[in-house]
């Protein structure tokens, strides 16, 4: 498919969009910072202005046939070119409209969420530079622009993850996340040297319609699966999960972006982005398909112990995100990205619900929540409801459709192991999921409610506040209730309007997961929400299992075991000795040597002046001599 | 006798007589008229090549002229260094001047 030049409109609409949320960032950070209402005001219009011309875009290529390019050289070294620009298809478009509307919908609802912090312009100018990492991201044309905001995505989400830096958890965090993407983002780097000295050419069109026939298998492989490591990272897969988990230290509006929209939603997109290109190589795909199915299993497990509401949704971003990598990994292509596309709804909606409980009564557990009346905040609790049954799976909710086309593309593969996997995952799902549906909705007054004065800090701010962050929550329950019907649309859309394949429909598939989803929620239902039930879930009879999924299958254990005896106790042992004995000792050693040196040498001078002209007139009597006789 | 080597023997032997005082001698001025015998020497050799080689006679005579009044300039140059020595060490012998010994 030849790419084609973009006219004015779409070029400065492009721009547009590329270029505010910079914009808004430097204005905040370095010239309205002391004014905070006129900050929130220009991040406010600088994300609605990108959104706006996102949808626009959309709209106007709903039917388009080859793909816009646009392309700056930034630098030329030999043969190979390192390009600027944007790249616009269906699916650069789709994942546009998506980050600029979560985020548009984040900078809302962060109006009320972070009312009165000391922080907010600061705060405002982070989410500028998040969403302006992340769109540049969405529309970048080759891989090294794509790296780059890449990196930046990493660094404004340690940004604001750290956001309240004087909780050392928080900082802890931030950090944790940096170095752990930054471990996956190793590989990436070294995924995008193999292409460049292999290939020499890194615009993702020419990777996606080139790089299978002009590379061998093998390089195929091994630069795909160096591209998947950096994935792993940003994506929290199997090995690199935890730091999803502690990410939530951030302000919830935060976890509500990174979750759903653009942090981790990178990972899958750069899969998808390069789908062609992974589809060269069938063991690369086979890999993206066992670690996303060994993430969804795990911490899907992870998220039945949790009681900390942000967690749990952490732990169900982490396997829903295994969900999407198993749908790709199956060759589903539409699958992975839908699946992505109603999970970035569902999952802010409900992270940004969890923001006004946890705003409202000022903890995190859920189980205190619900015993302090959690179920009085009708909007919310309502936006809650759709969004969990949403990402559990219920008809006619978004995440039905999608898990439906990742289970269909997970059963077309010749091993039915893959699909009993993926129901059992999506029971898992549905159990953790109706478990704190069913905590919230029927609470147990064992203990008295506790009374206003311990709200603390999150307290009541009026009217106002709750409504400015009750809004957003509407416009995503909406949307999350109608994206399940824009299915087969979007399809045809990202299949470039070409008519579709006769997808195989498997009825059973349909009875499979409703049973399989319906079984999670009755045994919720058991130990959760019947009348009676003591609310404890059956894995607290097994302590067992218990202490391996509440302490996160000891993956930090696991990893501070690696840090301590191979980080440590082998490479920075390797390391000091290299300095001290190497390094140091080379330098000490060559002083040494020069001081010796010239000892020695002293021993020529007597001082007596005489010596030093019998010297010379010796010398120059051989030389003569020389002379003479040559 | 009255021939080029006589003289070229001659100031040999005056030039070896210099080298081996300013080698020999430990006091300075020993050393400073050595290098006066060894610069005569130079300055009969050029006069005697003048006299029995030379087409034009003005040439050596010229060079000997200049050997005189660099002679006369390093004298008063390598006096006043001694003056300068005596006045820090109260000697003149180079034995007593060893301090840039390694």
């Amino acid at each position: 498919m030849t790419p084609v030049a973009p006219n004015g409109g779409e070029l400065s609409l492009a721009l547009l969009a590329m270029g505010l949320p910079l914009l808004s960032f430097f204005l905040v950070f370095f010239v309205t910072r002391p004014r905070v209402t006129l900050s929130c005001a220009v991040s406010l219009v600088c994300s609605g202005l990108p959104l706006l011309a996102a949808i626009w875009l959309l709209a106007g290529h709903w039917r388009m046939e080859a793909p816009i390019l646009w392309e700056l050289t930034w630098m030329r070294g030999g043969g190979v070119a390192v390009t600027f620009g944007f790249l616009l298809d269906p699916l650069s478009l789709l994942m546009l409209c998506i980050v600029t509307g979560v985020s548009f919908l984040v900078q809302v609802y962060s109006l009320g969420y972070m009312a009165g912090d000391p922080g907010k312009a600061k705060y405002y100018a982070f989410l500028s530079l998040f969403a302006w990492s992340m769109i540049s991201l969405v529309l970048a044309s080759g891989l090294m622009q794509l790296y780059i905001f890449w990196e930046l995505v990493g660094l404004s989400s340690y940004l604001l993850i750290g956001f309240w830096h004087h909780k050392f958890s928080a900082s802890q965090a931030g950090k944790k996340a940096f170095v752990m993407t930054r471990l996956g983002d190793l590989g990436f780097f070294l995924g995008i040297i193999v292409l460049l000295l292999n290939l020499g050419d890194l615009s993702i069109l020419g990777l996606n319609q080139q790089a299978a026939t002009r590379l061998t298998p093998g390089l195929l492989t091994a630069s795909a699966l160096l591209i998947f490591c950096g994935v792993v990272g940003k994506s929290a897969q199997f090995p690199l999960l935890t730091w999803l988990p502690d990410a939530m230290e951030g302000p919830t509006p935060v976890s509500a972006l990174l979750h759903s929209a653009t942090m981790v939603a990178a990972g899958v997109y750069l899969v998808s982005r390069l789908f062609p290109f992974f589809q060269g190589s069938p063991q690369a795909l086979g890999w993206v398909l066992v670690i996303g199915t060994v993430t969804m299993l795990l911490s899907s497990t992870m998220a039945m112990v949790a009681s900390d509401i942000k967690q749990v949704w952490a732990y169900s971003t982490v396997s829903q995100l295994g969900f999407m990598f198993m749908g790709l990994g199956a060759g589903g292509y539409f699958a992975g990205v839908y699946h992505l596309t109603t999970h970035a709804a569902f999952k802010a909606l409900l992270f940004l619900c969890s923001g006004v409980f946890i705003h409202h009564y000022a903890t995190n557990d859920f189980f205190v929540m619900a015993r302090s009346g959690a179920r009085s905040l009708k909007v919310p609790m309502l936006s809650l409801t759709v969004a969990g049954a949403a990402l559990s799976g219920v008809w006619p909710l978004a995440g039905f459709f999608s898990k439906e086309t990742v289970l269909s593309a997970l059963a077309e593969l010749p091993n039915p192991a893959w699909l009993w996997l993926g129901l059992l995952g999506a029971g898992l799902t549905a159990y953790y999921t109706f478990r704190l549906l069913f905590v919230m909705w029927r609470p147990r007054r064992t203990q008295p409610p506790a009374g206003h004065a311990e709200h603390g800090e999150g307290g009541h701010h009026g009217a106002a506040v709750y409504w400015v962050m009750a809004a957003p929550l509407l416009v995503l329950a909406v949307l999350t209730a109608l994206l399940g019907a824009a299915g087969p649309a979007l399809e045809s859309f990202l299949a470039w309007g070409r008519p579709l394949p006769p997808g195989a429909h498997h009825g059973w598939l349909v009875a499979a997961s409703v049973v399989v989803v319906a079984a999670g929620a009755g045994l919720a239902w058991l130990e959760f929400g019947r009348a009676g039930a003591a609310q404890q879930g059956f894995l607290s009879r097994i302590p067992g299992l218990w202490n391996l999924f509440a302490n996160r299958w000891y993956l930090d254990w696991l990893y501070r075991w690696l840090l301590d005896h191979v980080v440590y106790g082998l490479f920075s042992r390797l390391f000091t000795l290299n300095d001290r004995r190497v390094v140091d000792g080379g330098i000490d050693g060559f002083c040494r040597a020069t001081l010796g040196a010239g000892w020695l040498l002293s021993l020529l001078q007597s001082g007596l002046l005489q010596y030093n002209l019998f010297t010379m007139v010796l010398v120059m009597a051989l030389v003569g001599l020389y002379f003479l006789l040559v | 006798m009255n021939s080029l080597h006589t003289y070229l023997f001659i100031a040999l032997v005056l030039f070896c007589i210099g080298l081996f005082g300013l080698l020999k001698r430990r006091s300075l001025i020993g050393m400073l008229i050595s290098v006066e015998l060894m610069l005569n020497a130079v300055g009969l050799n050029f006069m005697a090549f003048n006299r029995f080689l030379a087409p034009d006679p003005a040439v050596g005579q010229v060079a000997v002229l200049f050997i005189m009044g660099i002679a006369a300039a390093e004298a008063a140059i390598a006096l006043s260094l001694i003056l300068a020595l005596f006045r820090k060490i109260r000697s003149i012998n180079v034995e007593q001047a060893r301090q840039l010994k390694g």
